[in-house]
């Protein structure tokens, strides 16, 4: 009895989640394109051979993985000091709350139009701003050097709710008293973040970490209408370089090859981080 | 006016610019927008929202789109979560670890790279381009995050009331309706939120799945505007799109924002 009420949640997710990773390890072994009349032609490895050999494929893993990591650890700092701010007790907080909370609730695809508005140059208030300070235009949209920065900034701008959400969670996990406690031996309160918050708090940015680090990875709304993956694919991530295959170049074999690839590639890093956090004993006070 | 006070208005600052932005330039007409010498009083103007309401199709089209879909996965979702959250707490607690350990990978799972394999199988199901058939992977995505949350409040009900009620001879069905169900309602009421506003939110296989311009969701039509102007880009219809378009939803969150917040927190802890 029990196993019909899992059945259809887990048929469901089975279809959804597991058969397209079987599908993709199977079409990353064949030919499907135009050339082969988008008709599956087995072709041994020449998928992956090409992945190997694949400048654009690896300049956009670097791309991406830049992107989460920047992303994703300044979105962690500013989210560890809202959620102190949130944290105490003041009138209003409740409403505070729930306005920092809109970016995260709108469609990333409508805000990243909004802030190419405000990127935009020559009329974007971004420009206003620099060109108050007298400097001249800054191009940020069509500077590859730099333009990776304004997917960063919106991404933070979009996602620090989220973290702060769960760092706030967590805050109201820890024991007023024992603040009280340390600062009755004489403690300082940025001795009191070090030794009895941030311990306290590990779990929940690990857990935050490892969530938007896996998300950030897989960006793809943002960069295809923030920067389209330009200017000159210096924007460009795995899962955009992933759909052109499909969409645009319609190559579903090597589609099918750089998702699998990326996504190997993701576990990899995951795996190989938790690892080292495990043998540096950062985890330690979680095991206790 | 103390250092909190500061604090606290830079965030708000932060979060709130970027949206008051959008809806300033939403009334703003085009030459004052590219022209900060325009004078104040001639700077107004409705034209954005005139041009979007009457173009083809137009632009509440979309809302009404999302809106229906967003429902859709909504009901399908708890319906499929409830019985199964139900079924994975009576699982032997060996079985339930290792589900558990399932669904979480599932929840961190990057779902965009499943486009591809879904749009095949729309295409031989013949389900592309029907707008309530995206229901169907929005469901399943958003099973793990709704199982974790259901799981967790059955977990969180004393477990002598459902033999008790067994005992009083309710068959499954009636103990569901009238005894466990009920009792969970706060955790549903989360779960639907967050399942709402991510069917409401998604892209990708939105974008992939349709391409009839009167199926499209908010999301896509928005982008699709994006696009179709590279260079000279109409940002003050734009920026009516994103007003129209953000309201409804902004309008939740500040109805529901309990809900989410304790769906986020709960979904993220006890997963």
């Amino acid at each position: 009895m029990t196993w019909l009420l899992l059945m259809p949640a887990a048929l469901l997710m089975a279809l959804v989640f597991g058969w397209p990773m079987l599908r993709y390890a199977w079409l990353s072994f064949h030919a499907d394109s135009v050339l082969t009349g988008l008709v599956p032609v087995a072709n041994g490895g020449a998928n992956w051979l090409r992945l190997l050999a694949d400048d654009r494929f690896w300049q956009d893993v670097l791309q991406t993985g830049r992107f989460a990591l920047v992303s994703v650890t300044a979105e962690l700092f500013l989210a560890l000091l809202i959620a102190l701010l949130l944290d105490q007790r003041w009138r209003g907080r409740g409403a505070v709350r729930a306005l920092t909370l809109l970016p995260w609730a709108l469609p990333t695809t409508m805000m990243a139009l909004g802030w190419r508005w405000i990127f935009n140059t020559p009329y974007g208030p971004l420009e206003a701003v620099t060109a108050s300070f007298g400097l001249g235009p800054l191009n940020l949209m069509a500077s590859p050097q730099w333009t990776w920065l304004a997917t960063v900034v919106t991404d933070v701008w979009k996602t620090t709710p989220f973290i702060t959400l769960i760092l706030l969670a967590g805050l109201q996990t820890i024991p007023a008293d024992l603040f009280e406690a340390f600062r009755l031996e004489g403690g300082r309160s940025m001795q009191a973040l070090r030794e009895i918050t941030l311990p306290l708090l590990l779990p929940y940015i690990l857990l935050s970490l490892l969530f938007r680090l896996a998300q950030a990875f897989g960006v793809f709304d943002l960069i295809q209408v923030l920067t389209g993956g330009g200017p000159a694919g210096s924007t460009e991530s795995l899962a955009l370089y992933a759909y052109l295959n499909a969409m645009r170049f319609l190559d579903f074999g090597y589609s099918a090859t750089v998702m699998l690839g990326g996504f190997v590639l993701l576990s990899l890093s995951i795996l190989l981080g938790a690892l080292a956090l495990r043998l540096s004993g950062a985890l330690r006070p979680l095991q206790s | 006016m103390n250092r909190r006070h500061l604090w606290i208005s830079l965030l708000l600052i932060w979060s709130l610019a970027p949206m008051l932005w959008q809806l300033i330039s939403s009334f703003t007409t085009t030459a004052a927008l590219v022209d900060g010498a325009v004078p104040f009083v001639q700077r107004w103007t409705l034209i954005h929202y005139r041009q979007l309401l009457s173009s083809d199709p137009p632009f509440w089209r979309f809302l009404l789109n999302s809106t229906a879909l967003a429902s859709a996965s909504t009901v399908l979702t708890i319906t499929l979560a409830i019985p199964a959250a139900y079924g994975l707490v009576r699982l032997p607690q060996r079985w339930l670890r290792t589900s558990r350990a399932l669904i979480a990978g599932a929840a961190l799972f990057p779902y965009v790279l499943l486009f591809l394999a879904l749009l095949e199988l729309a295409r031989s199901l013949n389900l592309g381009n029907s707008l309530l058939a995206l229901a169907i992977p929005y469901s399943a995505l958003s099973l793990p995050l709704a199982l974790l949350l259901l799981t967790a409040a059955f977990e969180g009900l004393p477990k002598d009331l459902d033999d008790a009620a067994k005992l009083e001879g309710m068959s499954l069905m009636q103990r569901l309706r009238w005894v466990l169900i009920p009792l969970i309602t706060p955790a549903t009421a989360s779960t639907a939120i967050l399942v709402f506003l991510f069917a409401w939110n998604e892209y990708p296989i939105a974008l992939t799945w349709l391409s009839r311009s009167d199926q499209l969701t908010l999301p896509v039509a928005m982008a699709r505007i994006a696009g179709s102007s590279v260079y000279s880009v109409p940002y003050g219809a734009y920026a009516a799109a994103t007003v129209i378009g953000a309201v409804p939803l902004l309008l939740l969150v500040l109805l529901f924002q309990r809900q989410i917040v304790s769906g986020l927190t709960n979904g993220a802890v006890k997963g």
